[in-house]
């Protein structure tokens, strides 16, 4: 008896260790937690239409196919494009699936399994167009694509202008709208939605030829001897070939996986042309600068706008008739009431249904500067109601008419007033223009989360931009002060006179 | 000069005056006394158009204003009666983003349309007169309430008015410079000017008002020579009043 008590509890202890072990293997074994972009990521994956709370699309299938060969159960983290790669690191899931391409910038922050597919390019102008027959017919025009893909690559290193977008759908909706003369887009996205487009049509045949493989983090290196295992096996078994077949992207292309993978060649010697671009310091900081002129170019024009709008808005609301009164509180309210992020995006996709279409940067400029006109017509009123009524009778008792006396006598006064506020907004205004990024507009915030992402370079590219908007913002800031400054010591200098004056009279 | 006939003015269904009739001749000041609330101010805000008339006619020069005539033609000749008639405020309501000479020749060159060597002379010798001339590049926060109140009379008479208002005049002022600010009105009757001063000082219109008009809940209680209502009052009312006064 008394032997047995020292020889039971390790053997309890173990039991329990070993318990926890299967248990937590287990879990760990039944989940394939995957990440990608659902958000305009037809076909990839993306919200079923008729069941938005469901995913679907031909990655999914591919997953859910995959997962089965390993038996594990897949779980899907929707995820944004641009933070894949860092979301993989972090952890948030294990692998990516999202039609990405291995390139050298990615390489060296995570590792990839082999090929699962073979992607080409394909250049989609609209039916009127006569020019475009190649890439090279682009030189002078502006080309849509996604931001960071091989298309945006090969657009950059071929010289090509060109737009990074979020989403497909949105780059081909812009090309509807002329706001761009070409998109080129990997098949699988121009298959699934310029085959629905009436106006849309292919420039030329597919071209340039890459693979799309799945993310994982550097270490994980059973996981993807898992993946890779079970890869071969839906080629073998065919399933990828019925699910391509499908959602229509099986192409002869699709072979040159298929042939060796069913012949048993384990290793796969499908060398493509790869679009990595080493990241480039000089380069990246010249177009951080170019971004952050269009960043002062919005931030400007619009704050213009503001300041002129916010005028007769002012005006209007506390002066006009009661109709008036009316329209401008309802105009302040909306603009000050909804995120400036939804006006812009009703600007830019919204209008064009009533056939209007801006460009971008237009579009930030003129929803950025209707917004902050509701701003400042506060301040305005803030700064005008702040003027005695005397200022008023005293001007109309000389004989001035209303405008004359607005123009000589009010507005001095509540300008000085307002400056304050007026320069705080300004600044606000100029950090504000980062919502251009929503409708693709190649601002300093845009261009950060393009090149980070790009290179990892979060830390220093973070740095440089966090710089280039202090050294816009800052100098602002010092010149409004400098103003205020100036207006108030030209009568504190006054009264130094003043001063001298009487003392020396004395 | 100017002639008021039966004036009536009331907000929201009370009145605040009720029938005041005087008349002021050429070069001769009206003094308006009265206690606080008395409708003094409300009949100078009448007399220069900032309030509209209910009742009665206001004749100054070849400008009639009668409380019959439509809203158009009431603010036309409001206008042309603003051309006529200067005002100092009690509260002065100086510019307080232009200079002593700015605020002096802001009307003149931008109403009259003077040209702006022109107005700036005049409104030197204006600054001259009120003893000021050194203030023109100064701004009015760097005055004093007595030097601010000439300024602003310099500024009403740029305008070349044929009568000139004041409205509590001595408010800010300690006595030595209300003594000064009479001698100085004193001095621009004796040059030409015609004043109505609404005061509730007895003490600084003696020897400044050539006649007092003495107000009571909107009613005019005496009006007539200066000497004779201070000296011998017929009404019970002017009596107490001139009697707390001294």
């Amino acid at each position: 008896m008394p032997k047995r008590l020292p020889g039971e509890l390790p053997a309890l202890i173990r039991c329990g260790l070993v318990g926890l072990f299967c248990l937590s293997s287990v879990s760990a074994q039944q989940t394939l937690r995957w990440g990608a972009d659902a958000s305009g990521g037809a076909p990839y994956v993306f919200n079923d239409p008729n069941h938005p709370d469901q995913y679907i699309g031909y990655e999914k299938e591919i997953v859910d196919a995959l997962a089965a060969a390993m038996g594990r159960k897949p779980e899907f983290i929707p995820s944004d494009w641009e933070t894949l790669v860092s979301a993989l690191q972090r952890g948030s899931f294990d692998v990516i699936v999202n039609g990405l391409e291995p390139t050298g910038d990615r390489a060296k922050q995570i590792q990839f399994s082999k090929p699962y597919y073979i992607f080409q390019l394909a250049l989609t102008v609209r039916n009127d167009e006569q020019q475009i027959h190649s890439l090279t017919d682009c030189r002078n025009r502006v080309v849509g694509t996604l931001g960071n893909t091989a298309a945006s690559r090969l657009l950059q290193k071929e010289g090509v202008p060109f737009r990074g977008y979020a989403e497909p759908l949105t780059a081909y909706r812009d090309l509807e709208l002329k706001r761009i003369d070409a998109v080129l887009m990997d098949v699988p996205a121009e298959v699934y939605y310029v085959s629905k487009s009436a106006t849309l049509k292919r420039a030329t045949e597919p071209f340039f030829r890459g693979t799309y493989n799945i993310g994982l983090r550097k270490g994980d290196n059973a996981l993807k001897t898992e993946v890779d295992a079970a890869i071969d096996k839906i080629i073998r078994d065919g399933s990828l070939e019925q699910i391509l077949r499908k959602w229509n992207l099986w192409n002869d292309a699709q072979l040159a996986l298929h042939i060796p993978a069913k012949a048993g060649q384990a290793s796969n010697n499908v060398a493509y042309e790869m679009t990595s671009t080493s990241f480039n310091w000089r380069e990246a900081l010249w177009r951080l600068a170019r971004a952050a002129g269009i960043t002062v170019l919005i931030a400007f024009g619009s704050m213009c706008i503001a300041l002129i709008l916010g005028m007769p808005l002012a005006m209007g609301q506390s002066k006009g008739p009661p109709w008036l009164r009316w329209l401008c509180t309802v105009y302040i309210e909306f603009f000050r009431g909804t995120p400036v992020l939804v006006q812009l995006l009703f600007l830019y996709f919204g209008l064009p249904t009533i056939g209007l279409a801006m460009p971008g940067s237009l579009t930030a400029l003129l929803g950025l500067g209707l917004n902050y006109a509701a701003y400042e017509s506060q301040v305005y009123r803030a700064a005008l109601e702040a003027i005695p009524r005397g200022q008023w009778e005293a001007s109309y008792l000389l004989g001035m008419n209303p405008l004359l006396a607005f123009r000589r006598i009010i507005l001095p006064q509540a300008f000085r007033i307002a400056l304050p506020a007026m320069t705080n907004d300004f600044v606000s205004l100029f950090k504000d223009t980062s919502v251009a990024y929503a409708i693709s507009v190649w601002e300093l915030a845009t261009a950060y989360r393009e090149l980070a992402n790009a290179s990892g370079q979060f830390l220093l590219l973070g740095a440089a931009v966090s710089i280039f908007y202090l050294a816009m913002s800052l100098p602002m800031a010092h010149l409004a002060r400098r103003l205020e400054r100036r207006l108030q010591r030209r009568q504190a200098v006054e009264v130094v006179e003043t001063e001298a004056v009487e003392s020396s009279s004395q | 000069m100017i002639r008021v006939r039966d004036l009536i003015k009331q907000t929201n269904g009370t009145r605040i005056l009720r029938g005041v009739s005087f008349e002021v001749a050429p070069q001769t000041v009206l003094g308006v006394i009265g206690a606080s609330g008395s409708g003094k101010t409300t009949l100078l805000r009448c007399l220069n158009g900032l309030e509209r008339i209910d009742g009665g006619v206001i004749e100054c020069e070849d400008v009639h204003l009668d409380a019959n005539l439509s809203e158009h033609e009431y603010s036309r000749r409001v206008k042309e009666l603003r051309r006529k008639v200067g005002t100092v405020f009690q509260h002065l309501y100086l510019f307080p983003h232009l200079t002593v000479l700015g605020n002096i020749i802001e009307a003149p060159t931008h109403v009259l349309r003077v040209p702006r060597p022109k107005a700036e002379s005049e409104a030197y010798e204006l600054l001259e007169s009120v003893g000021l001339r050194q203030a023109a590049r100064r701004y009015p926060e760097s005055l004093s309430g007595g030097e601010q109140q000439r300024v602003a009379i310099a500024r009403a008479l740029a305008m070349h008015p044929a009568l000139l208002m004041f409205d509590e005049p001595t408010s800010a002022l300690d006595p030595k410079r209300s003594a000064g600010l009479r001698s100085l009105l004193r001095g621009f009757v004796t040059r030409g000017h015609t004043m109505v001063v609404v005061s509730h000082s007895i003490g600084f219109l003696e020897g400044l008002a050539d006649q007092l008009l003495y107000m009571e809940g909107g009613e005019v209680v005496e009006y007539g020579e200066t000497d004779s209502i201070l000296n011998s009052p017929q009404d019970p009312r002017t009596k107490d009043f001139v009697q707390q006064a001294q």
